[in-house]
Formats: structure tokens, sequence, C-alpha cells
């Protein structure tokens, strides 16, 4: 049996009383422990994401969604819609939900013989993630902070990015970017040359 | 000069304006020009952050979608109705409007006379005319002049219009062949570098945050008056009450109160020659019927009985429009085409008003997790069925169509909530006029209609039709404080100033009539200077 990490402790500690320094606490272990083993996440990006982006697309994506994770607010104020005096919120952290998720990926590899996620094959570690993400009933690319797995999250992360719109479209869009209003009325360059 | 007398700070001025959105940053701004009048801006909500903190309040918007106006509003107003925004800021609403800029049809001041529904304004097209293009010089409005005879203006926009997309290019040329004229949506947005701000660059998130100060909002306005103290602005100080003089029915005062970080506040008394109520459609009204004495039991300037009554705006329809075009979504999307051709006299036998709006769109064009049969996409999957899918383009048409309001779409003092002053909170109701009423479905399956003609002139297929009504919602909410040249049935006269009291106007919003078919800020600007004007004129 594995002895009770830190994160695990504080996960289930601010499960239980939710109190607002347990779940940074918690927030924060998950964030160090990402930095410190990334290699679940890592592996999880090279068997979500599209292999054209190659390893150093795929990592860096990673990495993108790593930043997202640490710099997300709980509570923080979220823009207020048209035609309703409600305000509202932003939830919990989810990293503390996704780093268990990342444990049980590895846990499902370890079961079936192999030392963790990231060293079993492609095939195998997209075999899990389907099994996790038809578990989570996943039927589409939420929003990323309310992704209900974190394989779903990573793929909502990207998907959101210019890069990803730019690749789709084979053109230089490089949407919501400061550029040049002369240049709008031309059809976009495409990405030849441009892709990694 | 400010002075205190008893416990309440007393502020006096030769102009008070109430309110800091952008119908207050109109009259403040000519006042400023035109008269050498001592000029005091109250407002309820903070100071907005400087446009230096705009592209990472932005960041974090795109991120996580947190409000890049972290505190623009008041804890506990929430309230019944369809409110159409908590903001409450310095700048009001504009801070995050979009900045979409057209105006209204000469028709609109006419809806009686020409088509036998509705009311018709005390004022007509041509009397608002300058004032319109006051407005546009003023905030800055990039626009492409439409067909005269749907589009009439005496002088060209200050700024060529913000150049249309490849995608609207496209959508442009699809529209003709339904026999439908588009133009470039005005906007108050730079196409060239216009009164020290920058030249627009497509950062396209116009709606809720402009990073650049490309798009006009309130407080370059606020910024320059305060710079150059022409004005003195108050923020956190929320007016409770407009209180009448002893002898006569001029408004003597505005109480205020400073708020506090605690909920709590200091209370201000604001003495002027000059009331200018410039709060919008709710808050307006609102104040009006706060105002309450023995004198005026239903508050002030409401003799009448229709503070609160008659409020209006525009119902819409839209449709996506699945094309065999090639689009790139994402080049401009806040952007649009738009058409004034069907805000003129209706096209059928019953009353039918509209314009028409077109942008491209990524509806059903997105990357999905599942294919069609329902299997799980991942790795080249779903890039590749995203692929697949984009290989044609949606198009997003709307068109807004005006409603007729009824005597009881309104606001209403709501007792069973106060806010931290014990200050009851307003109630709003939106209601059509009957004839409006019976004519909803006819407007539904005529926009309908239109759209199918327009999809099938493309080869195209209408994938979704939706009305966007959420609880009754109107877009572009105005009135409850109409003008007319009848007491009886009017708070305002044709230039704004109150029925009731000779030195109490409310502006802009507050004061139409009808809603129109087609955004309103402009309208409300050009409102805002008519009364400005006037104002400078009689003091």
């Amino acid at each position: 049996m594995h002895p009770l990490s830190r994160r695990t402790f504080l996960t289930t500690l601010a499960a239980a009383l939710p109190a607002a320094a347990f779940v940074r606490s918690a927030h924060a272990a998950a964030i160090d422990d990402l930095a410190s083993s990334p290699d679940t996440l890592r592996a999880l990006g090279e068997t979500v994401l599209p292999a054209e982006l190659g390893r150093a697309g795929s990592a860096a994506a990673v990495a993108d969604f790593q930043r997202w994770v640490a710099n997300y607010r709980e509570n923080a104020e979220l823009l207020h819609g048209y035609g309703t005096s409600t305000l509202s919120r932003s939830g919990p952290t989810p990293a503390t939900r996704w780093m268990i998720q990342l444990d049980a990926l590895d846990a499902t590899a370890r079961r079936s013989g192999a030392r963790s996620f990231d060293a079993l094959p492609l095939d195998r570690r997209r075999a899990i993630v389907r099994a996790e993400l038809d578990s989570v009933k996943a039927d589409r690319l939420s929003p990323v902070g309310r992704a209900p797995h974190v394989a779903l999250a990573l793929l909502s992360h990207w998907y959101a990015s210019a890069d990803a719109t730019d690749r789709c479209y084979d053109a230089r869009i490089l949407k919501e970017s400061c550029r040049p209003l002369a240049s709008s009325g031309r059809k976009p360059l495409p990405l030849a040359g441009v892709r990694a | 000069m400010s002075a205190f007398i008893g416990k309440a700070r007393v502020i006096e001025s030769d102009i008070c304006i109430i309110g800091s959105g952008i119908s207050a940053a109109m009259v403040a701004d000519r006042l400023a020009r035109t008269t050498s009048r001592s000029i005091v801006v109250v407002e309820a909500g903070d100071d907005v952050p400087p446009l230096g903190q705009r592209y990472p309040l932005r960041e974090r918007y795109q991120q996580y979608g947190e409000s890049p106006w972290p505190n623009d509003h008041l804890e506990g107003y929430e309230i019944e109705g369809p409110l159409q925004s908590r903001s409450m800021q310095v700048g009001g609403l504009a801070m995050h409007w979009g900045g979409v800029t057209p105006r209204w049809s000469p028709a609109d001041f006419r809806a009686r006379s020409m088509f036998g529904v509705g009311t018709d304004w005390p004022i007509s097209y041509d009397e608002l005319e300058p004032f319109y293009q006051e407005a546009e010089e003023l905030i800055g409005v990039a626009g492409e002049q439409g067909p005269p005879s749907m589009d009439p203006r005496s002088r060209p926009f200050p700024m060529a219009p913000i150049p249309l997309t490849y995608n609207l290019t496209l959508l442009k040329e699809w529209a003709a062949k339904s026999g439908i004229a588009t133009w470039s949506q005005p906007v108050a947005k730079n196409s060239r570098p216009f009164d020290g701000r920058a030249q627009c660059c497509r950062n396209d998130t116009c709606f809720p945050i402009c990073p650049t100060g490309a798009k006009y909002s309130p407080d370059f306005t606020w910024n320059r008056l305060r710079k150059t103290r022409r004005i003195t602005l108050y923020p956190r100080t929320l007016v409770r009450k407009l209180v009448l003089h002893d002898s006569s029915k001029r408004i003597a005062a505005a109480h205020a109160v400073q708020r506090d970080a605690k909920g709590g506040g200091i209370p201000v008394e604001f003495r002027a020659k000059t009331f200018v109520v410039a709060a919008g459609y709710v808050w307006s009204s609102h104040l009006l019927l706060l105002s309450q004495s023995s004198r005026t039991p239903d508050g002030v300037a409401n003799r009448s009985g229709t503070v609160g009554k008659y409020l209006a705006g525009h119902r819409n329809q839209q449709a996506f429009i699945a094309l065999p075009m090639r689009m790139f979504p994402g080049m401009n999307g806040q952007h649009s085409l738009l058409s004034k051709q069907f805000m003129g006299a209706p096209a059928g036998d019953r009353y039918l008003r509209h314009d028409l709006r077109l942008w491209e769109s990524s509806f059903a064009r997105g990357p999905r997790l599942r294919g069609d049969d329902g299997s799980l996409l991942l790795g080249d999957e779903i890039m590749k069925d995203w692929r697949e899918r984009t290989k044609t383009g949606v198009a997003r048409v709307r068109a807004y169509y005006d409603v007729i309001p009824d005597r009881s779409s309104e606001l209403t003092l709501d007792r069973s909530r106060t806010n931290a002053f014990g200050d009851p909170l307003p109630k709003l109701a939106f209601r059509d006029a009957p004839e409006s009423a019976a004519l909803r479905a006819y407007s539904t399956t005529t926009l309908q209609a239109l759209f199918q003609k327009m999809a099938r002139a493309g080869d195209g297929t209408v994938l979704q039709t939706v009305e966007d009504d959420g609880r009754g919602w109107q877009d572009h909410p105005a009135g409850g404080c109409r003008m007319g040249d009848d007491p009886a049935t009017s708070v305002v006269d044709k230039w704004g100033r109150t029925h009731d009291h000779e030195n109490l106007f409310v502006v802009g919003a507050p004061n139409c009539v009808s809603g129109s078919c087609a955004n309103a800020t402009l309208t409300f600007c050009a409102l805002s200077l008519r009364s400005a004007r006037e104002i400078g004129r009689t003091m």
C-alpha cells in the first residue's frame, strides 16, 4: 500500500472540511506535484492531443495547461451576463480532482502490469482514457474548469487555443490577437512553413 | 463648493449629473465645452481600472471567464426581473458594450402616423439628426454610408468604416443573392487613430473589454474632463432621493451616501441649479420613484403616473445557416454586416420592421469529442473530424424587430427587497402592447421564412433558429421616463425636461418612446446631447 501523500491527505481533508486554508493547501500541493512529477500528464497529452504536434508541441501544450491550473483562482468574480442580476463566482480548484484522476491512470496502468501510465504504449494508454471518459459520461469539450476529467480539460484547453484553430484551417488566423486591421480583407495565409 | 452642514457634507454646483454612463458623459462633455458652469457628476459605483491594466484583465477573462471589470457592481442588488446588467461603475454599461452604433430609422419616430401602431415621438429623425452626427464625432464612429434611402445622414462618418473581413466579403455577396443590401456596421471603434486613442487591431474582445482603447468607452471622456478640472466626479456615491425646494416645485437637493467599504456610508447632499438624471433605463426611474414625500407621494416627476412605465426594447430572431463556402472564423468575429432594408415600411400587410445583421460563425463547426455515431474521438481523430466539418462555413444572421411597449411594461418598487440603506429595489417586467403580442407569431414565422430564403439563395441550410427571450428579456432596454408633449401621458418634454420640475432633466435611454429595431446606444447619446443643448441654453 502506498503511503498517504501530502496531496492526498490535504485533498481528503479539504473534501471533508472545506475550509479555505485547507482548500488552498490542497491546491498548492496538487500544483507542486504536477510540477515535480509531470510524466503522467505529459503522457496523457501525447495520448489525447493530435500527433502532428510532435513531442515538443505536445509538451508545450501540456506546459500551457499546467500554467492554467497553477493560476486558477477560486471564488473569482465571473463575467456577468445580460438580462439577469445574478452574479456568479468560480468554483473550487479542479487541480485536486484532476491530480486524483492522474493517480488513477497510473493505478490502472500498474494493475495491468506496467510501471506507470507513461510506460504504456499509446494504444493501451488510449484504451484507458476511453474507459475513463466513458465512465464520466463525457460527451463534449466543456469549459476547461468544468471538465469532469483531466483528459477532457487538457483537450478543451488546447482546442480553445489560436494554434488549434490555425491548424484546423491551415491558415494564419491568429484569433483574438492584435493584428493589422488593413489585412483583414485578405484570405489568411496558409501555415506552410510555419508548422513545427 | 463643499461644506459640512450638520452631519451631511454639502456639495454645491451649477449642474449636478447623476450617473456616469455614456449618456452622462455626453451631457457633461457638451456642457463643459459650451458653458462655464460648474459641473458635478455623482456615480454610485467605483472607478474602473485604467487602460494599462486591461490586457491582463482580458487575459483572465479569456482564460478563466473572470469578469474583466471586477467589483463593477453594488452588493445586494439581486432584483426581480430581467435587469440588463449588474454593472454599476464609472462609465456604466458602456464600459463593456460592443460599440455598435447604428442610427435608428426615420420611421421609428413616426410609427403611429406611418403605420397606425404605437406612439409617435414628439421629435422627428430630422430633429435628432445633428445630434447623431455630434455623437458620432464625439465618440468616434467608423462607418459606411448605406443607400441614402435606407440610411439618411447629412454628413459623412468621422472615420472610414472598419474594413470587411474576408469572411464578411463572402457573406455580403451571399446576401446580395437574396436582394439584400448590406454594408459595414457602424461602430465606435477606431479605423484610424482618433482622439488620442489607438487604431483597432482586431483583438476581437470588444465585448466585454477592449484592451487598447480603440473602442470608445466613457472613461476616456471622464479622464479628460477630470484632468482639465471641468468636472468633479464623485464615485462610490449613491443618490437615494431628490428633494423639492420648500416653496417651489424645483429640485433643491439630491441626498446621497458616500459608500464605505463596510457597507455603510457618509451622508452627502448635492445642491445645484439644475439636476440631470442620467442613470439609464432602470436607475433613473428608480430614483424618481424613491423620491417620495408628502408633496410627491408617487415620487418626483410622476404627476402622470408614468414614471417607470412603457419600458421598451426589441426582440430578436436569429439563425445559423450552413453555406457551401470556406470561411475562417476568428478574423474579426465581432464585426458584422448591417442592413436597414427592412427598417422602413413593412414588407407585408402586417406591421413588422427589423434590422438584419450578418456575422461569421463557428456554430456547429467547433472541435467535438464525439463523432456523428457517438464514438469518442481522441488524438488525431478530433482534428480530422474538425477539418472535415470546417470545409464549409456558417453564417449567423440576426434580426431585431420592433416591439410596441405596453404601459404595464414597467419598473416598480419592490418593497420585499431593499438595499443596504433600506431603499426598496426595483422590479422589472417587460410586456408587449396588445398589437405587438398579436404580431409575435407572425414576426417569428416571417423572419424564419426570410432566413430560409437566404439559405436557399446560397445553396445553404438553416441549422438552427433561436429567439433570445430569456425570462422576458428585451434587447437594448429603454423607456421608463418617456418623452411627450402631453404632461398627462409622459414624464419629460421633447428636451428631456420633466414636465413637473423645471430644473430636473432625465436624459438618454429613459426618454425613448419606443425601442426601434437596432442597437440603441447612439440614439441615447444623441438624445442626451440634445438635452444638454437645452440645459446649456436655458441656464
